[in-house]
């Protein structure tokens, strides 16, 4: 093949967001070559038989933010997505009480009045207010962030309608929003809330992800971001993808390959290749050099810029900027086979509950004390837990009368003192199944086979810099205009034709493919 | 005569307040329950327009400026002492990181610009983001155009530093644990919060505001016993009001202890919303929305006083103890349990034969029970223990120890959790939204009461600033 170039567009990363451009830009009508180093495509979202006969969602486990207009779009449930509901959350107590949410509304209301009939009031006025908050805050996630340093027209009316937006929501819904920018988690829900485990419980949604605690200003954010998980537009709603989050991943390279793009998998990219400040294609570890009009990254900027960029040809302020991007993973997984259903003390019995969530958030002091083992170095004694078992809903998952549980484990810093090793990552997987078996003590017996995923084991399997599963903390200085640096938040790079389009660009993650759908429509716009 | 104007509160801002309303004309009444004068000097920048406005530099105002401002100890022995000049302190930071010192220079330059931005916001009332009227709007625009001038590098710097940790700002600057820890400290005092926390960097840059470059703390002045000194207003010591009268929803004066009323049009209180509109005010009179909000102020009180007599001088002027911000992150963590820190953070000033000490963190709530004398004495034996291991001469020359906790400061002085800034600096509680959203301009719903002091905007650690523009704002509402 001669070097002319055969593609439009090469994506490097076949995660979910490098699949969207993928796809987006394929159904414009660009030939489209995506580069994906594993030998299956996904990234962060796949599904793997990591024993014989379980398969599990190995990093991200449930689906709540894919964008609507991307499902539509690329007509996924015709390419297999189909969203299995994830209706209720249950958290045991030290006392061996119980909070339980669950998918009918008025029962969870009945619920939360047993332990405060004032919560259970607030409750419906809570959900509005965040319900309100989060269609505020969606069209930003839609929108291309301006750059307030720039004095072009279409950076100052984008900040002239971002302006309007703001003061279209009225007063109080205005200062809502800044309290929801800038507070904490649990100095917002003491303002609704007086029930601990309930406060517990929400705050914990707010810290997934980050390297921050409950107690923490900026964490009130990621409550909402959560709250954004839309649904079959149905707020709020988390599900899992049947046959796991690899099959979402599936989905969107079906579509993408019914638009006509390729996809190659073990294929690492080693390098961009830039031709006098242009990009002009790839070389790939083996050697092999493909050319193409333009570049798009959906790796993380640090891989980007800092690995597969001579930095040297980018401006200083930019590298600066991507030197001091943060990410300090801070979770990690652990995924069970289980010969049997576990047996929560608070609800003994298999039931109902073991169909959704259980959260072991048992009280706010027990969340921000497990973040304060990580702030100095240390995984948590007693972790944050966000446990699924999909096999209850999606039987495929496990051999029959077998079951598959997902555990999102928060805190395991990247940076752990002394750094991992095989010993610490057993000694973690043993916090980790200590801290469930303290509320359901049959655990122990019915594990047949244990996998223990550490930010560092993040980070080497999927590439995410520091096993950060957002690509980068979602912090107020890294979010919108700032993400990933100043200037270049339009997922434009200092290299002409080289694109970014991962999480690490606005509005950032989760299985939502927000940033590989904005990046392609900049692109298209670009006549790339 | 009956006063125009009843002023709740002879601090700094009460008594900037009083005196610009009697400037222009009108009677005042200073109520204050304090029978003397404090003539202890406080910390808090004295904005110009204040200064200039009461003609305050005429009657005798001093602004002492600690040179050096912080004299960090460390772990190894010695000092790090930063000056009023920093070209002194990079010789200073020199000796101990040459990295930090080559960058100290460019970190001073852009703080300062951005405690610019911060000082020229400081002197007018807060933007009015939800306004429809023409001239705030343009305001406002003007506000954007002067963030514009000051560059790119200026307005990412605004836009990044201001919501982050002053540990990661710190972290991405410098690596000297001191140095680090000497800037952080500024970035929580008086705030719950340890250096990690979010918004940090913007309290670090409060301190800053009208101090020179590499100067982060504020200086100290005499301006409360000028302000009491200077003629033109009435004051009433030993006169503590227990209840701001309403009447068809307006105020109408105030109740003090005596039982005796006294009637105005107009009363501005200078103590904090949350004892001014929840302790004065007959509960009936808010709505409960705005109850809600004035009740939801965060006002956690967390830094103690430590007044040491001493027979000789103790061995220094100014003594930090703050090796790191780790160390200033742990004294957070005991807190945010309702514990003393066990290690906590001293800043230490020698003043007329007196080690005046600045401890955090000193939760006003306190897990295990209340302050009682035996937490206080041991508090006291902490402090003197933890700055001898940097003074040992401090233990020998120590006669006598006066410990002040956020408990006291509520019950000697009213303030809500003794909570010095009337409501923390946190970003939710800055700017419009202080002192609750939406009533940033020193109204409250009942017309006729207003709120003058730190509660409001631009808040604690500014001396007046508050209480002049809530008296400008009185005077643009009240006809005489």
């Amino acid at each position: 093949m001669p070097s002319a170039s055969r593609y439009d567009a090469i994506v490097v990363g076949g995660g979910h967001n490098g699949l969207v451009n993928a796809a987006y830009l394929a159904r414009a009508g660009r030939r489209v070559l995506v580069l994906e180093r594993r030998p299956r495509v996904g990234g962060a979202a796949v599904t793997e038989e990591v024993f014989p006969g379980f398969k599990f969602s190995m990093f991200s486990y449930v689906v709540s933010l894919l964008r609507p207009e991307i499902i539509r779009d690329l007509d996924l449930p015709g390419h297999g997505l189909h969203i299995l509901p994830l209706e209720s959350t249950l958290t045991p107590m030290e006392n061996g009480d119980y909070l339980a949410a669950w998918a009918d509304h008025d029962e969870t209301r009945r619920e939360l009045y047993r332990h405060s009939p004032r919560d259970a009031d607030a409750y419906d006025e809570y959900g509005r207010l965040m319900h309100f908050m989060a269609h505020a805050v969606k069209p930003i996630l839609g929108m291309v962030p301006p750059d307030p340093t720039s004095l072009h027209p279409r950076d100052l009316i984008g900040l002239l309608r971002l302006g309007r937006h703001f003061r279209g929501l009225g007063a109080e819904k205005l200062h809502a929003l800044v309290k929801l920018m800038t507070m904490s988690s649990a100095d917002f829900l003491d303002e609704w809330f007086e029930t601990d485990v309930l406060k517990a419980t929400k705050s914990a949604s707010g810290i997934i992800g980050t390297f921050l605690g409950p107690r923490s200003p900026g964490t009130a954010y990621v409550l909402l971001h959560h709250y954004m998980g839309e649904l079959d537009g149905v707020f709020r709603a988390w599900g899992f993808a049947k046959g796991g989050t690899g099959s979402v991943s599936e989905a969107i390279a079906g579509a993408a390959r019914r638009f006509g793009a390729e996809i190659r998998t073990d294929a690492a990219v080693a390098r961009v290749l830039v031709t006098r400040g242009r990009a002009t294609g790839v070389v790939l570890e083996n050697g092999d050099e493909i050319r193409a009009k333009a570049v798009v990254s959906s790796l993380d900027p640090r891989r980007t810029f800092l690995q597969l960029l001579e930095s040297d040809g980018l401006p200083d302020d930019f590298v600066e900027a991507i030197r001091r991007f943060k990410f300090r993973g801070s979770s990690g997984k652990v995924n069970l086979a289980l010969g049997a259903l576990p047996n929560f003390t608070c609800m003994p019995g298999p039931g109902r509950h073991l169909r959704g969530a259980v959260s072991i958030s048992p009280s706010l002091e027990y969340v921000e004390r497990a973040y304060d083992d990580a702030k100095y170095g240390e995984f948590s004694r007693r972790p944050y837990l966000d446990i699924v078992i999909p096999s209850m809903i999606d039987p495929g998952m496990a051999p029959p009368g077998k079951h598959v549980m997902s555990i999102f484990v928060q805190y395991a810093p990247y940076h752990l003192n002394g750094g991992w090793s095989d010993a610490r990552r057993e000694a973690f997987g043993d916090a980790v199944i200590d801290a469930v078996a303290r509320f359901a003590p049959n655990l122990k017996s019915i594990i047949l086979h244990r996998q223990v995923l550490t930010p560092a084991d993040i980070e080497r399997v999927t590439g995410l810099t520091e096993g950060n599963i957002f690509q980068g903390e979602l912090a107020l200085h890294q979010l919108f205009f700032l993400r990933p640096a100043p200037s270049w938040a339009r997922y434009r790079t200092p290299v002409r034709a080289l694109y970014q389009c991962g999480a690490g660009t606005h509005p950032g993650g989760g299985i939502m493919g927000a940033s590989g759908r904005l990046a392609a429509l900049a692109m298209l716009g670009d006549g790339a | 005569m009956t006063p125009h104007a009843i002023v709740i509160g002879a601090g700094a801002n009460g008594l900037v307040a009083a005196h610009t309303l009697a400037r222009a004309g009108r009677r005042v009444l200073v109520l204050e329950q304090r029978q003397e004068i404090d003539g202890a000097l406080d910390a808090g920048w004295v904005p110009p327009e204040v200064v200039s406005d009461l003609g305050l530099d005429r009657h005798g105002l001093r602004v002492v400026r600690l040179d050096p401002w912080i004299s960090v100890a460390l772990p190894g022995g010695g000092r790090l002492e930063l000056s009023q000049d920093a070209g002194r302190s990079a010789e200073a930071i020199r000796r101990v990181s040459p990295a930090d010192a080559a960058k100290w220079p460019a970190f001073c330059r852009r703080m300062h610009r951005l405690a610019g931005f911060l000082e020229a916001l400081y002197a007018v009332p807060a933007p009015d983001v939800e306004t429809r009227d023409l001239r705030e709007l343009a305001r406002l625009a003007g506000l954007g155009l002067k963030a514009r001038r000051l560059g790119k590098e200026a307005i990412v710097d605004l836009l990044r530093v201001l919501p982050m940790s002053v540990a990661e700002l710190l972290d991405d600057w410098f690596e000297h644990d001191g140095l680090k820890a000497a800037l952080g400290a500024g970035g929580v005092l008086h705030l719950r919060q340890g250096p990690r926390s979010g918004g940090t960097a913007f309290v670090m840059l409060h301190h800053h505001v009208g101090s020179p470059p590499g100067v982060f703390r504020p200086p100290l002045s005499n301006m409360v016993e000028v302000l009491a000194r200077l003629p033109g207003v009435e004051a009433r010591r030993g006169a503590r009001v227990v209840r701001i009268t309403v009447a068809n929803g307006r105020a109408t004066g105030v109740v003090l202890a005596s039982g005796e009323q006294i009637t105005a049009s107009v009363v501005a209180s200078s103590a904090d919303p949350r004892a001014t509109l929840l302790g004065l005010l007959e509960p009936g009179w808010l709505d409960p929305e705005f109850a809600r909000a004035v009740r939801g102020i965060k006002c956690r009180g967390v830094a103690a006083r430590v007044i040491l007599t001493v027979a000789r001088d103790p061995g220094f002027s100014t003594l930090a103890v703050a090796p790191s911000l780790e160390y200033l992150e742990r004294a957070y963590d005991d807190a945010k349990y309702g514990a003393m820190s066990r290690h906590p953070y001293l800043e230490a000033r020698v003043e007329d034969g007196r080690v005046v000490v600045h401890v955090q963190y000193a939760p006003y709530t306190l897990a295990d029970g209340a302050w009682d004398d035996a937490r206080r004495r041991a508090l006291g034996d902490l402090v003197v223990e933890r700055l001898g291991e940097h003074a040992p001469a401090l233990r020998q020359v120590v006669t006598g120890c006066d410990v002040i906790t956020p408990q006291d400061l509520a019950e000697r002085g009213g303030l809500t959790e003794g909570n010095a800034y009337h409501g923390e600096l946190t970003l939710d509680q800055v700017l419009f939204m202080r002192p609750v959203p939406g009533w940033s301009r020193y109204r409250t719903p009942i017309p006729g009461l207003y709120l003058c002091g730190a509660g409001s905007h631009p808040g604690g650690g500014i001396a007046g600033a508050a209480g002049r523009l809530a008296a400008r704002q009185i005077l643009k509402e009240v006809a005489e």
